[in-house]
């Protein structure tokens, strides 16, 4: 199946429409995450499939969109943390297209990759706007401990965030890769694979 | 239909300024604490957001968006006035604890720099229908394309919230579990997540069919449903904010 470049910005139909879903997604699993009161945030599995689905860029649209609406609806905080949820939607699109969906055990090295550039991309804005905290209580307890020991702030803070980070990833990045595999076939050439197949 | 906001509905001057003036504010109350970063500046531009809330009749529906850093703020109280790299000058003590007097001070710097960003986010929030920010970015040259995906997703999450109490109804009747040790939580997320992404997702399709029918991708000059309100001062603002960034930036540079 030849698809057209991962870095296409021709945007079809059903990409563009795949991002609100995206977005909706993203909000309903933060939703479940809470009603089941899971130690997770699991906000971020309508960003990680579209990326699946239809590449890096519509990936990174979904991120950044996500943080936007998600500033106007809930929490303006949000907003500056967009930048994590486009690094989220490049990060987990090119993985995808180089093949890093093709197992369970590639899905959960990718959920790693992915939870390492969150945070990497997270700690300059958590350093900026918080001092270096993340707002979880074990993430939080774990910085208030290493600065009572003398470590650098930076370090404080990125440890502070991996902790929380790399579970939370993970676990998003399966749950999408679960739903990505149960999708019907014609769906997922809709947005992406399927130039050949059919076209909107 | 039903859409997701927390835009206020009232009339008042603040709700009749223009979108792009109220992201230029969003730009000042930003920028200039950080380019005068004193305790004055921060505290005069707190003043200044709080009078343009009171003055848009919505004081009071920031108070739910504070309340939620305000814990995040006080752990940040606590630990940078106990830990922080650099504490000297002890200022009060807590049984064993003591806290620092430069700990405390930067952290009264960021909470300050927080809240200033959150309360000029909320002026465009609660002051702004999101159809009208949108509308006027895509006239200011935004992709009318995403444009429409930015109105979409106020739609379609209250549709899918629907959908999440269906589900969630028919999962217990069926007699899922959602409540218990983790592992029983843990196992309960993907049948209650599964079912409302495959209907949404199934639902794209139809849904960009029905655009693509209406001339979603159709070439030439797209037209607005509301006529464009254009006020004299509206410029009169946007020139006013740009101008008093570039003079903090003079202001820093001579000094």
């Amino acid at each position: 199946m030849k698809r057209e470049g991962m870095w296409s910005l021709k945007l079809s139909t059903a990409a563009l429409v795949l991002i609100p879903v995206a977005i909706g997604i993203n909000y309903i699993g933060k939703f479940f995450a809470e009603l089941l009161r899971l130690p997770l945030w699991l906000d971020s599995i309508g960003t990680a499939l579209a990326s699946m689905l239809a590449g890096p860029i519509v990936g990174a649209l979904s991120g950044a969109i996500n943080n936007i609406i998600y500033g106007l609806t809930v929490s303006p905080i949000s907003f500056v943390y967009a930048i994590t949820s486009v690094a989220i939607g490049l990060t987990v699109g090119i993985m995808a297209y180089k093949g890093w969906i093709s197992n369970l055990w590639k899905a959960i090295v990718m959920g790693l990759v992915v939870g390492l550039v969150a945070a990497v991309v997270s700690t300059p804005i958590n350093i900026g706007f918080w001092g270096g905290q993340t707002g979880n209580v074990w993430g939080d307890a774990l910085y208030a401990f290493l600065l009572a020991h003398n470590y650098p702030v930076w370090l404080a803070s990125f440890l502070d965030e991996i902790v929380v980070d790399i579970p939370d990833k993970v676990a998003t990045i399966v749950v999408a890769f679960a739903i990505f595999k149960g999708l019907p076939k014609g769906l997922i050439s809709l947005f992406g694979g399927g130039k050949e197949i059919e076209k909107l | 239909m039903e859409t997701l906001s927390l835009y206020v509905d009232r009339d008042s001057p603040v709700h009749r300024v223009d979108p792009i003036s109220k992201l230029l504010y969003i730009l000042a109350a930003t920028a200039i604490p950080i380019i005068l970063p004193s305790l004055l500046t921060a505290a005069v531009v707190l003043a200044i957001s709080v009078a343009l809330l009171l003055l848009g009749r919505t004081f009071r529906r920031v108070i739910p968006l504070i309340s939620v850093i305000v814990f995040v703020l006080l752990t940040i109280l606590i630990i940078q006035g106990l830990f922080r790299a650099g504490n000297v000058t002890p200022l009060f003590q807590l049984g064993s604890l003591i806290f620092y007097r430069e700990g405390l001070l930067y952290a009264v710097r960021i909470s300050l720099r927080v809240i200033n960003i959150m309360l000029a986010f909320a002026i465009l929030i609660l002051t702004t229908k999101p159809s009208d920010l949108f509308e006027t970015l895509v006239r200011k040259g935004l992709s009318p394309r995403i444009g429409y995906v930015l109105s979409s997703v106020l739609q379609i999450i209250p549709q899918m919230q629907n959908t999440v109490g269906t589900i969630t109804d028919a999962q217990r009747s069926r007699g899922m579990e959602t409540e218990g040790s983790l592992a029983v939580r843990l196992r309960a997320f993907i049948p209650l997540i599964g079912p409302v992404v495959m209907s949404s997702l199934t639902q794209t399709r139809e849904r960009s069919i029905a655009l693509e029918v209406r001339g979603f991708s159709a070439k030439g000059k797209k037209s607005f449903l509301n006529e464009e309100i254009q006020e004299p001062y509206h410029r009169f603002i946007r020139w006013g904010l740009l101008l008093s960034i570039i003079l903090a930036l003079v202001w820093r540079v001579a000094a």
